[in-house]
C-alpha cells in the first residue's frame, strides 16, 4: 500500500483524513465501529471557554443532496473536554486537532489560552463562522480586517499551530485567506456550512435555518481550495461534501493537504475508513508513491 | 452492533398506512433490547439521510420493523420490493429497564406500537397493555399482541373504547396508582404530554420511548436531541442518552 501519512505543520500524521468538526461527536462514539486512532488526527466538536447547550430541534433538515444543521455550538465546554475526553486520546496516543469558536474576541483568546500545548494536539482550528456579538452579529469570518484581527490576537497567546476555518458566505474568499495569512495563520481549512434554509411542506414553514452540508457543498468547496492554495503558501485543509476517495482525490489534486470529512459519516459510519483505504489504493494503481506527488496537481494547465 | 446488510423478505401493508417490514440480516447484529432502534439506508439515490426506526422483533436473523408511511422516507421504504438490499446500523440506543419489584404497565398509541411491542413480548403477558389508535381498521396492528389481551381505545368508538388511550388509562388508575406499578410508553407528543398530566400528582415511575429527527443514530452529530432537567448539559441525545428516558426528567 502507497505511502499515505503526511507532514503537517511538522507533525507526522499517518494519513491525511480527517474528520469535520462535529460530526464525530467527542470521538468516542464511533469506537463500536473502527478506532479514532484510525483518522490522520480528530478533529474536536468546538469548544468554547464555557459550556453551550445549543439550539432547540429541530436541529437537522434533509436535503435532496445533503442536510442542514442548527445544532448551535452545544458544547461542555473547554475545560470540561480536557478533563473528561482528552484521557482517551490520550490513552490511545491519538493526535487531536481542537476546534474551537466564541462570540467576542475575548472569548477566542481565553479559549485558545487555555489549551496548553501537548505532544498530541497537531493544530488549534478557530470556527470564524460564528457571530460577533459586539459588531452587530456580523459573522467573524466576513470581512479581511475583522479576520485580521481576530487571528492576529489570537496568534499571539497560543505556540500552538493555528488553522483558520473559513465561512464560503464571502464576498471573496481569497481576500479572507489572505487575511489571514497575513495575520499569522498556520493553515486554512476551507470551508465551512453555507447559510441555508429548510423548508416543511406539510406545515408550510421555514423549520430551520442553519449550515447546508454534503455533496451540494463540494463544488463551492473545491474553488475555494483551488483559488486560496494558488494565493497562499500555509497549507490547506479541504472539506465540504466529500463522499468517497475520488471526491478526496480531487481535493488533493487542487491543493489541499489534507481533508475533513463530515456528513459523509452520517450516510455510511464507515465512510472514513473506506475513504482512506480508497486514496491508498488511488495511488497505487496510479504508481504515486505518496500523496504528495498529488497534491495541487490540478494547478497546472 | 454494525452495519449490517440485508435481503427484504416481505414488506407488505398491515392497516391503511402502516407496513410490516421483514428483512433477513447477512449476519447477526447481537443482541438487542426492548426500545433499541436501527437506523435504516432506505435504497434509492433519492434518501439522502437513514431513518431511523424501532426494532419491533429481532430473531433467527430476522429484523422485523413496523413503521407508517409520514413522509418522502417512509413513502420510499413502503415500495421497496422483496429482495432488496438493505444496510441496517444497529442495535442503538438505551432501552427499556425493567424494574422486577412493580408491575408494568404499557401505554402505547397509534404507530409508538412499534416501539413497546418488543417489551411486551420480553414481559410475556406480564403487563398490563393499553393502546390506542383512530379506528377499527388500524387494529390488525396489535395483532402479535392480542395473546396478551391489551385494553383498547378507538377514537371514533369503532372497537373497544370510545376515546383516547389516556382517557381509557384514566378509568383504571383508580386501582394501579396505588399500587406499585411502572409506567412504559410510546406515543404522540400529545398523547405523552396528557399522559404525563394525568399521573403527574402520583408520580408513578415512567419510562418514555421518544422520536426525533436524526441525521446519524449515533450520537455523532448532536441532531436529535431533547430538552432535559439537566442543569448543566440540558439537551439530550435521543439516539444515545435515549431514545427511552425517564418521563419525569423530559420537558414535552
Amino acid at each position: 500500500m502507497g505511502n499515505i501519512s503526511i507532514k503537517l505543520l511538522g507533525k507526522r500524521l499517518r494519513n491525511p483524513v480527517l474528520n469535520a468538526s462535529g460530526t464525530l461527536g467527542y470521538g468516542i462514539e464511533i469506537e463500536p465501529l473502527w478506532g479514532i486512532e484510525t483518522l490522520g488526527a480528530y478533529v474536536t466538536k468546538g469548544l468554547s471557554i464555557k459550556p453551550h447547550h445549543g439550539n432547540p430541534t429541530p436541529r437537522v433538515w434533509e436535503e435532496r443532496h445533503g442536510m442542514i444543521n442548527s445544532i448551535g455550538l452545544q458544547n461542555v465546554g473547554v475545560d470540561r473536554f480536557f478533563n473528561v475526553y482528552f484521557p482517551f486520546f490520550k490513552k490511545k496516543k491519538a493526535p487531536i486537532i481542537v476546534n474551537f469558536f466564541g462570540f467576542t474576541e475575548d472569548e477566542y483568546i481565553a479559549c485558545a489560552e487555555k489549551i496548553k500545548p501537548d505532544r498530541l494536539i497537531a493544530a488549534l482550528e478557530m470556527n470564524l463562522s460564528c457571530p460577533n456579538i459586539k459588531a452587530g452579529g456580523i459573522s467573524f469570518g466576513k470581512e479581511p480586517r475583522m479576520v485580521f484581527d481576530i487571528v492576529k490576537k489570537v496568534k499571539a497567546v497560543t505556540k500552538i499551530p493555528l488553522f483558520a476555518k473559513l465561512t464560503p458566505e464571502v464576498r471573496n474568499i481569497v481576500d479572507i485567506a489572505r487575511a489571514a495569512c497575513d495575520a499569522g495563520a498556520d493553515g486554512l481549512t476551507l470551508i465551512n456550512t453555507m447559510p441555508a434554509a429548510g423548508f416543511d411542506a406539510k406545515k408550510k414553514n421555514i423549520p430551520l435555518k442553519g449550515g447546508l452540508s454534503g455533496p451540494v457543498l463540494k463544488p463551492i468547496a473545491l474553488r475555494a481550495v483551488h483559488e486560496c492554495s494558488k494565493a497562499v503558501r500555509v497549507p490547506i485543509i479541504g472539506v465540504g461534501g466529500i463522499m468517497d476517495a475520488m471526491d478526496a482525490v480531487s481535493f488533493f489534486m487542487a491543493g489541499a493537504k489534507a481533508i475533513q470529512i463530515g456528513t459523509a459519516t452520517f450516510v455510511d459510519p464507515y465512510a472514513i475508513p473506506k475513504i482512506i483505504k480508497g486514496v491508498a489504493d488511488y495511488l497505487d494503481a496510479n504508481g504515486y508513491k505518496k500523496i504528495d506527488d498529488i497534491i495541487g496537481t490540478a494547478h497546472e494547465r | 452492533m454494525d452495519d449490517i446488510e440485508g435481503k427484504v423478505l416481505s414488506n407488505r401493508a398491515i392497516a391503511p398506512g402502516y407496513c410490516l417490514l421483514r428483512i433477513r440480516l447477512s449476519r447477526s447484529m447481537g443482541a438487542a433490547r426492548p426500545g433499541q432502534f436501527v437506523m435504516m439506508k432506505i435504497p434509492g439515490e433519492d434518501i439522502f439521510l437513514r431513518r431511523p426506526f424501532s426494532i419491533y422483533d429481532y430473531q433467527k436473523g430476522v429484523l422485523t420493523i413496523m413503521y407508517k408511511v409520514v413522509g418522502k422516507g417512509t413513502e420510499r421504504l413502503s415500495k421497496t420490493p422483496k429482495g432488496a438490499s438493505i444496510l441496517t446500523l444497529g442495535p442503538l440506543g438505551r432501552w427499556f429497564t425493567v424494574n422486577r419489584s412493580a408491575s408494568p404497565v404499557v401505554v402505547a398509541g397509534g404507530i409508538g406500537f412499534a416501539g413497546v411491542y418488543s417489551l411486551i413480548k420480553t414481559l410475556r403477558g406480564n403487563s398490563s397493555i393499553f393502546f390506542g389508535c383512530s379506528a377499527i381498521n388500524e387494529i390488525s396492528l396489535l395483532k402479535d399482541a392480542m395473546r396478551f389481551h391489551p385494553l383498547v381505545a378507538t377514537l371514533d368508538g369503532s372497537y373497544g373504547f370510545k376515546g383516547n388511550v389516556v382517557q381509557l388509562f384514566k378509568k383504571h388508575l383508580k386501582g394501579l396508582k396505588d399500587k406499585n406499578v411502572e409506567i412504559f410508553t410510546c406515543g404522540p407528543d400529545n398523547m405523552v404530554k396528557s399522559l404525563k398530566q394525568l399521573i403527574e400528582p402520583y408520580k408513578i415511575p415512567c419510562q418514555v420511548l421518544l422520536e426525533e429527527r436524526m441525521a446519524c443514530g449515533m450520537g455523532l452529530c448532536f441532531g436529535c436531541v431533547k430538552k432535559t432537567t439537566d442543569v448543566q448539559e440540558p439537551y439530550k441525545r435521543v439516539c444515545k442518552e435515549g431514545p427511552v428516558f425517564d418521563l419525569w426528567e423530559i420537558f414535552l
